[in-house]
């Protein structure tokens, strides 16, 4: 299969003709989107997540292909898709019990993890001081609810309160972003 | 899920049907037939109010009914495009419509609780209930039709979808019977036809998303 370049106006082309069940044009243009995303998962999720959310979003936007018009351009309509299912896979992660942002952030690489942090830090900084410090330290630094509580002075319950509400304010500021 | 991306690329593409692009003009116009057609029932199974029969309108009537339909146009092109993803698309366009639209309900309390309009009595009670009861009802058709739309859109904050949806179908649901309803009071119009949007948009926030999630 030929390696080509995800630019806008190819994408455009190429999804035309898939929606019109151009099945070799669809090929191409799903493993170009596959790379899109793989670029744009890299430092969203942990890389042990990364291949199940591309397949994921690439069967979301095989269900969804005719959503998007001709009309109008293809990487917005992807991206608008590939952070829909990350906010849906953060949910389930946060519902899972598994947001262990920690591991997430921690790869072999630092450079990642770096850019994480400074995105966190830039979301942290619309929060409340104490929901940002209860987050922190448990779901960054690792703390038990226990250890966060004693560190910051809140009550346990509060520590608990201040992380859920926390990260449902985070998350519903990715979505709206 | 374990399977090679490659593989579920080759799969994906080998199963692949065409599709008919989800185009603006193609949901705005079976929205306004859906519209149109709650529109005719009303007036075929209530009749239309005598003023309009005659040939004549009444201005609180007329300005309340525009706002209705204008909110509700305006909600419905919104839920329309909230239907395609993409990035960076305005979804606010309709938050003016209903803020123009708000001024009917607090003109309705402040004239109501000032003493100048009927607001408690029973027989007021029971005709607010009864516009309320067949306009929410007269929303079912385009909240039907608006949800199938979504459905087969792919909508981004199905939340948000599912509440100008409602909205969307309680204003053309009122609207439809504000051309039956005879009274032009406007504590009557602020409170009842509008607690029709309101509790359509409630309605809308709470079970759209449900049926629209992907």
């Amino acid at each position: 299969m030929c390696r080509m370049r995800a630019d806008e106006a190819t994408l455009a082309r190429l999804m035309v003709m898939s929606q019109q069940g151009d099945k070799q044009a669809y090929a191409s243009l799903l493993e170009a989107c596959q790379r899109w995303l793989r670029g744009y998962y890299a430092r969203r999720v942990a890389p042990a997540q990364l291949d199940d959310l591309v397949q994921e979003t690439l069967i979301a936007l095989h269900t969804k292909r005719a959503s998007w018009d001709s009309a109008r351009p293809f990487l917005p309509w992807l991206a608008a898709i590939a952070r829909y299912r990350w906010v849906d896979h953060l949910r389930r992660l946060y519902r899972a019990g598994e947001c262990e942002l920690q591991a997430e952030i921690a790869g072999n690489d630092d450079e990642p993890a770096i850019a994480a942090r400074i995105t966190l830090e830039r979301l942290f900084g619309v929060l409340p001081e104490a929901q940002a410090r209860a987050i922190a330290l448990v779901k960054i630094e690792g703390l038990s609810i226990a250890e966060a509580s004693h560190a910051t002075g809140q009550s346990e319950s509060l520590v608990k309160v201040n992380i859920h509400r926390g990260l449902k304010k985070l998350a519903h500021m990715i979505e709206k972003a | 899920m374990v399977r090679n991306c490659d593989v579920l690329i080759a799969e994906l593409a080998g199963g692949l049907e065409p599709v008919k692009p989800l185009r603006f003009a193609h949901g705005m116009a079976i929205t306004l037939i859906a519209a149109a057609v709650s529109v005719a029932v009303v007036i075929a199974l209530f009749g239309m109010r005598p003023d309009l029969q005659a040939g004549m309108v009444n201005p609180v009537h007329l300005i309340a009914t525009g706002l209705f339909l204008g909110l509700a146009v305006a909600a419905s092109v919104t839920v329309i495009v909230m239907s395609r993803p993409c990035v960076g698309s305005d979804h606010g366009g309709w938050r003016w419509a209903a803020a123009m639209a708000a001024l009917l309900p607090a003109a309705g309390l402040i004239v109501g609780l000032a003493g100048g309009g009927d607001l408690v009595s029973q027989e007021s009670f029971n005709h607010g209930l009864t516009c309320f009861a067949i306009g929410s009802s007269g929303s079912v058709l385009v909240l039907a039709i608006l949800v199938w739309w979504l459905r087969k859109g792919a909508p981004t904050a199905p939340d948000r979808a599912g509440l100008v949806t409602g909205i969307a179908a309680g204003s053309f649901g009122i609207f439809a019977f504000s051309l039956h309803c005879p009274e032009s009071d406007i504590v009557h119009i602020g409170v009842w036809h509008s607690a029709v949007v309101l509790s359509m948009g409630a309605v809308g926030r709470a079970v759209v998303p449900l049926l629209v999630r992907w």
